[in-house]
Parts: structure tokens; sequence; C-alpha cells
């Protein structure tokens, strides 16, 4: 852990920006939050562990005043995809970025612990040790990580301005990070019907998956909730859910960093990034494109080749 | 709102197939439609008057007209609604007849498949918005591309009706393949003596300014507003200083460059004018025979040019010019012989394209006009002649009439017995094709006064014997198999689409064909105009075309820009993007995708980044729209609201 | 021709106005026969062709989708039709992941001269969406 350097690295940053974001403890000891670090006080209270999950780069294109942002791998995507589409003022943020090996999904310790109230957390290299009224349980981090921590291609930050610890290289083989999506393609086409459309009918409409979004640049704009243009109705069908969906998808290709915040925050626990993850493969695929690697690169639907190398005519 | 929804008959083309009264009935029922009806002719001018009397009548605000394409008749009743107080863009048309009643024989379903495109005007038409023209100022000059016989005929046209015209040509002078031609079927003209004037003119006219050797580079902006980027090409000449007098083009020791003029008929110098009457009749060095280029040394030309024009540091050089309306009269190609293996390609120098025989015949030609078979410059006895060499060929890609061969054949044939009296052609053909003035009378006066021997069957092979090039065929008429000892071959090859012809339409925006012929607006009653308005057609750019019919387009399209011009300003389509400032979050992602540059940045008073359109670059293409992933960016006449309610109406679960 | 064995279905057309829509119109001109499952929408350009169209379309009712713009180059606002093929290629892709069969979608390019492709693209695509059958368990209308 770099909790100490990385406080260093804070109170270095604070006097050339308005707010450092980084992650603090919640209301329990389960639940990490994150920290608008004003002052070297608030830097004391500044957490790092394997449960600051949330990707703080999403407040950035909401700031006007320079910030600071502390970031691990998966989150500095974000960071580079804001710089493709220019969304953010690069000189006007300072990246703090974390080496990381993996977090922790807390769905997944709350399920191990039966969701019984946490009493206390503690690490203890590479597990997590969770204490409820019914006693200790030891989990190892490799267990209870979010999917993406499995495949991670980017432990170190893409860009960042201060290194919180030494850079890491990927363990993970490249051709694992869509093996999920290519078992998933396995199903009958029948199967993959009904298993979305049961997925999908979970749905309560709550738009969390779009809100945690770091690329739902639309905010309160958002198609799914307006009337012009009026793309959706309020029904409550398997239809309009669906819909909902496939816009959120529509509008992210090319664009997902794989962050996985839609299916951290679901309440329902709807594999909401399974149709992004497929759009991601196929812009690999299509155009040898990575979302939120190289800020040079141009998203791919925003943009064309006169002769597409990979786009045939299809035949009827 | 009240809808008034009108079935159009169109005597029995819809209706033979169509149940229009049940169309029209089924229309009443949907709601918001307050009038519904079915007329023998909607468009006639008492079916105009029966939708602006229902206006009036049944107080209606939107139109829904189901009859032809509103590629056909969109304009005509947008005028009606107009005339009768409405908002234009109040009207939707439901294309019944080229969609639905002429292609399918089935009544009841094409009545249905009648009621669901009714249905999605109708559904449509409720979102449409009342929207407004906004004018905007004609910048009067013109751009010609082309100086052929088409592109001057409307140079001229133009500039002696007032205008301002730039005329930009390729080549280092005008005249085209006109310039180029001997005599002129079916009078025998003197090609270059009717010709030349015009080139005078065109070089002298106050009103043209004349770009030779020259292309353009990029075109930007919209009907009235052009600019366009030309690239002059470096000729290594002074022009302004070259007087023509020749003396380089004497002395130049380079004598083997390809004389792209006489089609390679026989070498030219390396610093040339291309012919005597050439405009302008200036120099040029070719850099891939010139010695100094090559070599880096000769200087020839600099030391004898009395008045010091040569330059062989000369660089292309870019020029702006802004212009209201372009002809385009890029002219056509001729098939390379090459392909026509079966016809030995260019391996017999005595088997030769129309065209360079044409230059044989010239008396300012290569050979002053004297025909000379190109091996051994020998004069030929037999000649014969070979048409469709690639047109109508499915199998080269040229299917279609090269138009003017069966002409030039004739004329060649008539020419070949004035130079010597003691030679016999023979032609091959697969039809005569005459259509013209006076044409027919010509190709007969070839076989019945001059004794061309014309034989109705394709060649199949050609060979040298000897001296001699067999041409061996057949003769379908007598069912024989012929060959013939020809001294000459003169192959007509087939006319195909100018090189650079598709990057040119590119740049323009406009249509062309498979075989890179430029698209009209409408085969029948647009045939000068494109889909871009502002771009005119002329000459064999838009097909194969003989000399009149090119000059009767040149005329034609100069009339549309002088009839284009006649107004100082000009109406902008309102059916372009506008943007919701509340709903956009300036992510610009439209900015990126604009085919146009038409949309900017702009910052709200409230120091809210968004996207603007600029109105007049706007083309209303719509791929802004299908970006923004928040609708904001809505283009009119199409918006989101207006597919999704056509959607709606025909997918209903 | 126009007898494609069963019960119409519904397909739903996107032309674009430049070359597709013409295309149609040529098509219409010449008499060549087609099946009557198509219906169509005009717009201006395939680069407005919103993927989720296409999306809203299988999702209310469509039982197949065809896009036809101009050819790549022929573009009349000359890159639309670049921007279109990649989304359509994308959402093709997407489709068949989420358990509609690709060939339910079909993108082409028709000009404006070719109305007898338009005749084979209309034939063949509505064939295709006929092997398949509806898409959706559709209730017989309530009247």
């Amino acid at each position: 852990m770099s909790t100490e350097k990385l406080k260093e690295i804070i109170l270095k940053v604070l006097p050339d920006v308005d707010t450092v974001i980084g992650w603090q403890e919640g209301f329990d000891k389960i639940h990490i939050t994150p920290f608008f670090m004003k002052s070297p006080e608030d830097a004391e209270k500044a957490v790092w562990n394997s449960l600051c999950v949330q990707n703080l780069a999403a407040y950035l294109p909401s700031l006007k005043k320079k910030t600071a942002v502390i970031v691990k791998g998966c989150d500095s995507r974000t960071i580079v995809q804001y710089m493709q589409e220019g969304l953010i003022d690069r000189s006007n943020v300072v990246i703090i970025g974390i080496p990381c090996t993996g977090v922790v999904s807390v769905k997944k310790v709350l399920k191990a612990v039966d969701y019984q109230p946490i009493e206390d957390v503690k690490f203890s290299d590479e597990k997590i040790i969770i204490k409820t009224s019914k006693g200790e349980k030891t989990l190892a981090i490799a267990d209870v990580c979010p999917d993406k921590c499995k495949t991670c291609q980017y432990p170190t930050p893409i860009v960042y301005d201060h290194l919180a610890g030494d850079p890491i290289e990927s363990t993970k083989p490249a051709e694992s990070v869509y093996e999920d999506i290519k078992e998933f393609e396995k199903k009958s086409l029948e199967e993959r019907r009904d298993y979305f459309k049961n997925e999908f009918d979970k749905c309560i409409r709550c738009y969390a998956c779009r809100n945690a979004c770091p690329m739902c640049v639309c905010q309160d704009s958002c198609i799914a909730e307006t009337r012009d243009p009026h793309w959706i109705t309020q029904k409550l069908s398997s239809e309009e859910k669906m819909m909902f969906h496939m816009i959120h998808a529509v509008h992210l290709a090319g664009r997902c960093v794989e962050c996985g915040e839609c299916e951290r925050v679901c309440p329902m626990d709807i594999p909401v990034a399974k149709l992004k993850k497929k759009i991601n493969s196929e812009m690999k695929e299509l155009f040898d494109y990575v979302p939120g690697v190289n800020p040079e690169d141009k998203p791919p639907m925003y943009t064309f080749n006169v002769e597409e190398a990979k786009i045939k005519e299809h035949k009827l | 709102m009240r809808v008034g929804v009108f079935i159009c008959h169109c005597g029995s083309n819809i209706a033979g197939t169509v149940d229009v009264a049940r169309v029209a009935a089924e229309a009443r029922k949907i709601p918001g439609v307050a009038f519904a009806t079915n007329y023998m002719y909607t468009c006639s001018e008492p079916g105009q008057d029966e939708i602006k009397a229902a206006i009036k009548r049944e107080n209606l605000d939107r139109i829904v007209v189901a009859a032809c394409s509103p590629r056909m008749h969109e304009n005509t009743f947008r005028k009606t609604i107009q005339k009768a107080g409405l908002n234009k863009y109040f009207l939707e048309m439901a294309n019944i007849r080229e969609h639905i009643a002429w292609i399918g024989n089935d009544k009841e379903l094409n009545t249905e498949k009648a009621i669901d495109a009714v249905s999605m005007a109708i559904a449509k038409v409720m979102q449409n918005k009342p929207l407004h023209a906004t004018s905007f100022k004609i910048n009067k000059r013109v751009l010609v591309i082309g100086g052929g016989v088409a592109g001057m005929q409307a140079a001229l046209d133009c500039a002696d009706g007032g205008l301002d015209v730039v005329l930009v040509e390729k080549s280092p002078a005008v005249g085209g393949i006109m310039a180029r031609l001997d005599k002129t079927f079916p009078t025998i003209d003197c090609s270059i003596c009717i010709l030349g004037p015009k080139m005078v003119d065109v070089g002298q006219h106050e009103k043209i300014k004349l770009f030779a050797y020259s292309e353009i580079e990029e075109i930007k902006g919209y009907i009235g507003n052009y600019q366009i980027k030309i690239r002059k090409k470096a000729t290594y000449v002074d022009w302004e200083k070259c007087t023509g007098c020749g003396l380089c083009m004497e002395k130049c020791p380079s004598k083997n460059s390809y004389d792209y003029f006489n089609f390679g008929v026989a070498p030219t110098k390396a610093i040339n004018i291309p012919f005597p009457q050439a405009i302008p009749k200036k120099a040029k060095i070719d850099p891939n025979y010139c010695r100094q280029f090559l070599k880096g040394k000769c200087g020839v030309c600099a030391k004898i040019c009395p008045t010091g024009a040569i330059n062989y540091e000369m660089k292309d050089e870019i020029v702006t010019e802004e212009v209201g309306a372009i002809v385009v009269a890029t002219g056509y190609g001729l098939l390379d012989q090459n392909i026509l293996t079966e016809y030995g390609g260019t391996r017999y120098p005595d088997v030769i394209s129309g065209i360079q025989y044409e230059r044989l015949l010239n008396a300012s030609g290569p050979t002053s006009g004297h025909i000379e078979r190109p091996s051994d410059h020998t004069e030929p006895k037999t000649i014969v002649f070979v048409s469709c060499a690639g047109s109508r060929d499915k199998s080269i890609g040229v299917p279609y009439c090269s138009g003017f061969c069966c002409m030039y054949i004739a004329k060649q044939a008539i020419l070949t017995k004035d130079h010597i009296p003691d030679s016999q052609s023979y032609v091959f053909y697969m039809d005569i094709r005459s259509p013209g003035k006076g044409y027919d009378e010509f190709t007969r006066r070839a076989q019945e006064e001059y004794g061309a021997q014309y034989i109705r069957g394709r060649v199949s092979k050609i060979y040298p014997k000897g001296k001699k090039m067999i041409v061996r065929g057949a003769d379908t008429l007598l069912g024989t198999q012929v060959e013939i000892e020809a001294d000459l071959v003169v192959l007509a090859t087939a006319a195909i689409a100018a090189e650079g012809a598709a990057e040119m339409a590119e740049k323009l925006h406009i249509s062309y064909d498979t075989f890179g012929f430029y698209v009209e607006s409408h085969p029948k009653l647009r045939p000068v105009e494109t889909n871009t308005s502002g771009v005119f057609l002329a000459g064999a750019c838009q097909g194969p075309k003989d000399i009149p019919s090119s000059v009767g387009q040149g005329s034609a399209a100069a009339a549309k820009v002088l009839s284009l011009f006649s107004r100082d300003m000009l109406e902008s389509d309102p059916a372009i993007a506008q943007v919701n400032t509340n709903a956009c979050v300036g992510c610009l992602k439209c900015l990126k995708t604009c085919p146009f540059q038409a949309i900017v940045e702009d910052t709200l008073r409230s120091g809210k980044k968004v996207a603007k359109v600029i109105e007049t670059v706007c083309a209303g293409c719509g791929v802004c729209t299908s970006t923004c992933p928040c609708g904001a960016i809505q283009l009119q006449h199409f918006t989101d609201n207006q597919l999704l309610s056509e959607v709606s109406a025909i997918c209903q679960m | 021709m126009s007898d494609v064995g069963t019960k119409e279905l519904r397909i739903v057309g996107f032309l674009c106005n430049w070359c597709s829509y013409g295309g149609a119109d040529t098509a219409g001109v010449g008499r060549f026969k087609q099946p009557t499952d198509l219906r169509i929408i005009r717009v201006p350009c395939s680069g407005r062709v919103d993927p989720l169209f296409v999306v809203r379309a299988l999702l209310t009712g469509a039982d197949g989708v065809l896009v036809s713009g101009c050819h790549p180059r022929d573009c009349h606002y000359s890159e639309g039709n670049y921007y279109a093929r990649r989304r359509l290629e994308m959402l093709r892709r997407l489709l068949q992941f989420m358990g509609i069969d690709e060939k339910r979608f079909h993108y082409t390019w028709v000009s404006a001269s070719e109305g007898q492709k338009w005749q084979q693209v209309v034939t063949d695509f509505t064939k295709q969406v006929h092997e398949l059958g509806p898409l959706h368990d559709k209730k017989e209308k309530a009247d």
C-alpha cells in the first residue's frame, strides 16, 4: 500500500489546484466514498485500499476549476477518452496515478457474508478480512474482485502527472479480455435473446447505470427522458427497457472504457456492460481501436476510411 | 390539427392496381385527418385547385398527397399549398406510384401497402413544423471546367450574357477533342476552321479568365458562393513573357517526347506548342523528356528564347477564385487500345485508333495530311475500319453505344477516298447508328458514292502477315467468314469517361454512373442540372455526344446559369440542422462528423458551450443529427420525431 | 415475383433521397415487380440513419430492416454513407449478439440508376426475412 506516498503527493499538488478528488471512508468500513479535498487536513483523511472502486475521473468534465484526481489504471482510460473527445482541458487536470493490482467488489463481499452488517474490515496480503456479528471471514481479493480486474491490461495508469508507487506490468493475457464475450456467443441465438430479455426485464429504469457512466455526457438531456426527441415512452414494457439499454450501448459505441461503473451501481444486478463490451470487441476487430488507451486516437464512430479494410459488403 | 389527404389515381397508373377509394376511406379513420378524397390527376390544374379549395373549405392545416414520387412532384404540391396560405413544409407525399402501384400486381396487397404509406405520411406531417427560407446573395461569376467545345460554348454564352467566367482547362490549350479532328460529319467542314474562331474568342474575351494547363484542386461552398482552388501546373515557361514564336520548339534537342495532342502518332519536342492554332499559343516543357530535367544540363531553350521566358525552377501555383455556379464540361476519354488484345492491343503499328487516324488525315497533323502507315510510311491502299472496338461489349465493361463512331467512320472512309483515290475502305459494323439530321444520308454516301464496303459483322482477330494485316471477321448477312488483307486498320475505340472523372465528381459532390459519366438530375426533364444545385453539365462528361449535342448542351448550361443569376438573392433550403441550445451539452461530436464544416463551437451568454450551425453552409444531410447523443441538433423536416412517427405508424405489435 | 409464399411480414426500409430512393423510383418506372412487404421511409442521406431507428423498428414490430444509401464515393453529401457504413456494421454485429438474427438487417448501396439492382435487393431481402419468419409473436388485431 502506498497511502503515505499518496498523501505526500496530495499535499504537493494541493496548492496548485482547487480540489483534489480522492477517496475517504464512508458510513461503514466497507463503503469508501469520493472525497473532495481542499486542505492539508483533508489530505490526512485520504484513503487508498482495495475498496477504492469508484471511478473518480467521471467528475472531471463538469468541473471548471483546476482539479487533481486520483486514478487507478482502469480509471485513467476515462481521462484518455475525455482527451480524445475533447471533453476536458488536460492542462486543467492534474492526474495522480496509483498502480493497482485489483479492487474488491462490495456486492461480492456482502454476498459472501450473507449481507450481515459489517463491523470491521482489514487487509492482509491479497486478502480481505471482514468482521460481522457472526465472526470474521477471510476472502482472497482475487475471489471477490470485479470481473474487470480478472483481465486487467492496465494496472498502471496510462496517463498521469504523479505516480504513487512503482509501475506494474499486466500479468493477464490480452486475449483474455473478450473471452467472456466469445463464451457468451457460443449460446444459440434464441438463448441469447432470452437471456437479454430476462436480464433487461429486471430493469426498473432508475438510470443509475447512465448516471454513473463517465462517458454519458448528455446528463439531463438524455434522450431516455426527453419528449423532443421522443425515442422512448414511459411504458413499462420489455421493448422500452430493451430500447433504453440499446440507446446506452449505441451511444457508447467505440467510447466505453470498461470501467464497470454501470454494473457496479445497478441495483438489479443486470449485466449492463455486456452489450458495450461486445461493441468494444468489434471496434478492436474492425478498426483495431481500444477506447481510452491512446489520447491521439479518434473514436471510430466519428471518423471513417474511404476504403474500410475490415468491412465487407454483405451479400443477400 | 386538421390533415387533408388527397389520393391520386394518376389515370390508371395508380388506380389500376390500388383501390384508391379504400385508401381514402381508411385515411379518414386516422385521428387528425379532417378530410380525405381521391382524384383523377391531382397534379393537374383542377387537381391542384381541388387541394386549394379543400384547404379553405375544410380549414386544413396539413396536407398529404399520395401520388407519384416526391422527387417528381413535391415542389409542385408545395407551391400549391403555399398558394392556399399554408407553409410549404406542411406537405408530405406518399409515393404510391413508383413504390407501390408500378411494382406489384396484387391489388389487395398494393392497397394495404398504400394505406400504410399514407398512414406514415400522415404521422409525419403531424410532426412537421413551418420552415422559412432565408435569402443570401449570389456571386455572379461562373466557373467552367473543361475547355472543349461544350465548355467553350458555355463560357462564351455566359460571357456574352455579361457574366465573368473562369475557364479551367487541364491541357495546355483549349479546343478539346474537336481541335484534333480533321473534318466534321456530315458536312465535311474543316474542324479547326470552325472551332478556331471560337477558340480565339475564348482567348480574347474580356469576360473570360482562362486558366490553361490548370486543374481543380478543391471546391468548397454551395450554390451562389463557391470557393475554388485552382492548381496552375508548372509549364517552366513564363507565359507572361512567352510570345509563342516557337523558336524554342525548333531548337529543342529532345525530339522524342510523347505528343499528347497527336495521341502519340509521331513524337514532338520536349518544349512545344501543342498545335499551330493553340489558344493560348504558349510553349511548355515536358519534364519527363526535357534534358535539362533528366540530365541536369542542356538549357538550349533558355538560351534561345528571345524574351527570357524559360524558368526551370517554376513550381505549381494554387490560386483561389470565387464563383456562384459551375458548369462541368470535362469531356470524355477513349478506351485504351491495349485492352483489345484480339486486335493486337497496340502491338501492331498499323492497327491504330480512330482519333490517331484523324491526326493522319489532318493537314496540320504530323504527316501534313498524308495518310501513311506508321510502320513504313507507305501509303495504304486497303483500309479496314472496325466499329464498336470495345463499345457494346459487356465483357470489358462498356455495354453502351459510343454514339458517334458510326458517323466518323463514314466520314473517314469518305476522306480516305479523297486522299487516296485508288484506295478501298472496308467497314465492319454491328448496326449503323445514324439518327441525326443528315446523318443517315451521309453513311449512305460513304457506301454509294465513295465505295466503302460495309460488312455487317464483328472482327474476331487481327494479325500480321508479311507487311499486311489480316482482318478476320464474320459477315453475318452472307453467313460467311471473311478475311481482308489490309494495309492499315482503324479501330473505333469506345468512348469512356474522362480520366479522373470520378475524383472530379467527388470534388463537385455530383453523382456518376457505373461508367464514370455524370448523372443528370432527371434523364428527360433536367438533362443539364445535377443533383447538386448550382452545378450544371455540358458535353460528353454526361455521356458520349457528338459536336452539335455538346454545343447545344453547352448553351443550355449557360442558359441555366444566366437564369440562375438573373436573381440577386437566392433562397436557402430551410431543411437544415438546428441546435436546441437548452439540450446541447457542447460535446461537439457533431462538429467532428459534419461533412461540410457547417458546425462551429459557440458560447452562450451564460458561458455555456454549444454547437452552432452555419445556415448557409449546412447542406442538410443529417449526419450531425444521428451523431448527437442527446438529440439536441435536429435536421429540420427529417427530425428524430418525424422519422420515429413514421416508424411508429407501421411498427405496431 | 411478388408472391413470397406466406403472409406478408413487416419490413422497413430507410432510403437516402438521392440514390436509393431514386433507385426505387427507377425500379418503379421500369415496372420491375417486387414483393410488397417493404415500407419505405425517405431520409436525406444514409448518414442520417441513426442505428437506433433500426433498433426501434425491430423492437416495436418490424421483422426486417433495410438501409440503402449511395455507393461509397458517390454520396450526395460526400461522406454521409461512410459514417453509415461504420455505424450500421457495428449495429449488425450487436443485433446478432443480442439474439436478433443479423439476416433481419441489411444495409447496402443502390444508385438512382440501378432500378434492377433495387428490385433484386428487395426481392432477395424479403425472401431472406421470410425464411426466418416473424420476429415477434404478434397478437391478432383485436377488432
